[in-house]
């Protein structure tokens, strides 16, 4: 399987060339475009009460679809919103995503939720994460450019930037200053990150854009 | 003032500066964009010059609220996005000043002031706001946009719609016009007459920057998908 | 008329370059900077004006404006630049007869020898394709400039090809379209969030954008205030 991330970052989108045999799955409502010999299978994401659970704590849709073709064949991935895709190959390793993020993967990988903990749910962003795990590539999406920072020590990322992380990586939710600077100067609650690991984060924020929406509007 | 070492990426879409700080240095932003920071650094927010300018930068459609980060001790590293998606750009001041479009501000070092420039009747007519933001002094200035930045060198007249303006030097004059159907209709009176738009007619030497998209077409893309508001 | 297309593609723009006497017909409010050696003239219609009311209309209906600008240098080498409205791609498709039909608000601009008409889609395409009521024709010989929410990406189309609702800008005559559900169940085509997909048949170009307007509204819309 062949596939090319194209107009990164702001409207990157996935070309897919599927050989006989190969197969990928996405998102519901990922496809933009495919040649007609594809085939489009819609199954539960990972079994009902899984999928369930997904949608609700994941931010990921029930259903996901599974792409395949008798003949050599094509597809375009995409996301809604505009924004950045990262693909990763996964190693026997995992990734934590946050939810929402995940796009596509090869049929090896696996997708699970993880409990965040309550720091995550503190920070805005739920009490569980989605855990990607198994060999073989995922595609996750973002608003914003999506780019890594190697953290040695400790690391302060403002909540909506962070889009997935290593499970070396140690979350827990802090303050930017103090608590009137935090609160009056509209960074509110961050992330701190404590490594040795990797970070994958994006450079809009998708409150970001609807704060600005709303104070426009 | 020592220059700030910084590096913008993801230019032209979704820009974002990294600066890092020597112990010592201080970097001023609008609230909220900060993305990531070093724990080394210290965040505070406030009034910045007090009452007066404060207010002087509300009026230019900033916020009363400047935030604060300074490295202390040890050197750190910060980075601003904001919220919408668009391009970023880094103005060097050297005893200068320059004009900032509402909302196009979003970073300055040590050494710059912004105060409100009022434009009388200019600022009434073209229909972005009574006020523009003045960046003067010597110092590092950062701007950002809605779609990309475009540079236009001026060097006799040059015409631009108002609401693509971000900045431009204080060598150039303008004056605000009519530019007859520059804008799609907004009231029936206007579609009868095809719109009308305001355009700057900018004259003299000097460097403009527009930005590619217009933020109130986005606004009113959206607007159909907003909730509607319940009656109560 | 030299062009050149900056800042793809999710903030693109056409900047043009127009020499005495030549002119570019574009959609109100895409001008955003030009040369002073340049004048406009808003009609409903052709330069010129007259009879363009019906058209005017159409074009209404097709998601455009009722009015069109018609920019013409009256010196030489004078500089336009032209953006649409949405976040997005600009495209260049040279014209040499035959007819390219667009997505509602998908053309931008388009020079002298190219006649833009509106076209009925028939009603069941209307409701279910993602796009407008009426799309834009364009017949002749000339540039059009194409705008899209998203990347745009060409597909030389040689047979069938398949095109998710909300991701079509624009195809040549030479293609056709049937609305389709995606997978072999129906039932499966809804739930996997994919519905009806267009399905292209015949030999031609078509434009496709990367991203899905509606898809972005959906996101945005619930966290924002009430209208």
């Amino acid at each position: 399987m062949e596939a090319i991330t194209r107009n990164r970052p702001a409207f990157a989108n996935v070309l897919v060339r599927l050989n006989p045999g190969e197969k990928i799955i996405a998102e519901a409502d990922a496809m933009a475009s495919m040649s007609a010999s594809m085939e489009m299978r819609t199954r539960w994401s990972g079994g009902p009460i899984k999928a369930i659970l997904k949608r609700i704590f994941g931010g990921e849709s029930l259903f996901v679809n599974e792409f395949s073709s008798a003949v050599p064949a094509e597809l375009v991935l995409t996301q809604g919103m505009p924004g950045d895709i990262e693909c990763i190959e996964l190693k026997g390793t995992t990734l934590f995503l946050q939810p929402g993020a995940f796009l596509a993967c090869e049929p090896s990988i696996r997708l699970g939720l993880g409990w965040a903990g309550w720091a995550s749910f503190m920070g805005g962003e739920g009490l569980f994460r989605l855990k990607v795990s198994g060999t073989g590539r995922v595609w996750f999406s973002a608003y914003g450019g999506i780019f890594t920072r190697e953290v040695t020590d400790e690391y302060i990322v403002d909540t909506g930037h962070l889009v997935g992380y290593e499970p070396t990586i140690h979350i827990r939710v802090g303050l930017a200053g103090g608590i009137f600077s935090s609160f009056f100067g509209g960074e509110g609650l961050v992330t701190k990150v404590r490594g040795p690991g990797r970070i994958y984060m994006q450079s809009r924020n998708f409150s970001g854009l609807t704060a600005w929406m709303n104070a426009h509007i | 003032m020592s220059e700030l070492d910084f590096t913008i990426s993801q230019r032209p879409e979704f820009a974002i500066v990294s600066v890092r700080m020597q112990p010592g240095q201080k970097i001023y932003s609008e609230p909220a964009a900060m993305a990531s920071m070093t724990p080394s650094l210290t965040m505070k927010a406030g009034l910045k010059g007090g009452w007066k300018k404060a207010l002087g930068r509300m009026f230019a459609g900033e916020s009363l609220v400047v935030n604060t980060f300074s490295a202390a001790t040890a050197p750190g590293e910060v980075t601003f996005a904001p919220g919408i998606p668009g391009d970023m750009l880094h103005y060097r001041l050297d005893n200068s000043s320059i004009y900032l479009q509402r909302g196009s501000f979003l970073a300055h070092s040590e050494g710059v002031e912004l105060s409100a420039k009022w434009q009388g009747a200019k600022g009434f007519f073209s229909g972005e706001g009574l006020v523009l933001l003045k960046a003067h002094g010597t110092g590092d200035l950062f701007f950002n946009s809605f779609g990309a930045i475009l540079e236009i060198d001026v060097a006799e007249e040059y015409v631009v719609d108002t609401g693509y303006i971000v900045a431009f030097e204080d060598t150039l004059d303008y004056k605000v016009v009519v530019l007859p159907g520059a804008r799609p209709s907004k009231t029936i009176k206007n579609f009868l007459f095809g719109g009308e738009g305001f355009v700057c007619r900018f004259s003299g030497q000097g460097k403009i920057w527009i930005q590619t998209r217009y933020v109130h077409s986005l606004l009113s893309w959206v607007f159909p998908f907003r909730p509607s508001s319940s009656k109560s | 008329m030299r062009y050149e297309i900056l800042a793809r593609p999710a903030a693109s723009v056409a900047k043009l370059t127009l020499d005495a006497n030549e002119s570019i017909t574009c959609e109100v409010g895409a001008m955003i900077a030009m040369s002073t050696g340049i004048s406009v003239e808003t009609t409903s219609g052709k330069k010129g004006g007259g009879g363009g009311f019906l058209k005017g209309m159409k074009r209404m209906f097709a998601g455009e404006n009722f009015f069109l600008n018609h920019f013409t240098a009256t010196q030489p080498d004078q500089t336009l630049i032209l953006g649409p409205t949405m976040l997005g791609d600009v495209v260049h498709h040279h014209l040499r007869g035959g007819t390219l039909v667009i997505q509602g608000s998908g053309w931008l601009a388009s020079d002298t020898g190219v006649t833009i008409d509106a076209t009925w889609q028939g009603f069941g395409k209307a409701i279910f394709s993602g796009e407008g009521l009426f799309w834009v024709k364009a017949t002749g010989q000339g540039s059009i400039f194409l705008s899209s929410f998203g990347a745009i990406y060409e597909v030389d189309v040689n047979g069938e090809y398949v095109v998710d609702t909300g991701h079509i800008v624009a195809f040549e005559d030479t293609l056709e379209f049937k609305l389709k559900k995606a997978g072999k169940s129906l039932i499966g085509s809804f739930l996997g969030g994919e519905g009806l997909v267009c399905r292209f048949n015949g030999t031609g170009k078509l434009y496709c954008q990367s991203h899905n307007p509606p898809s972005f509204g959906k996101l945005l819309g619930p966290k924002l205030k009430p209208r």
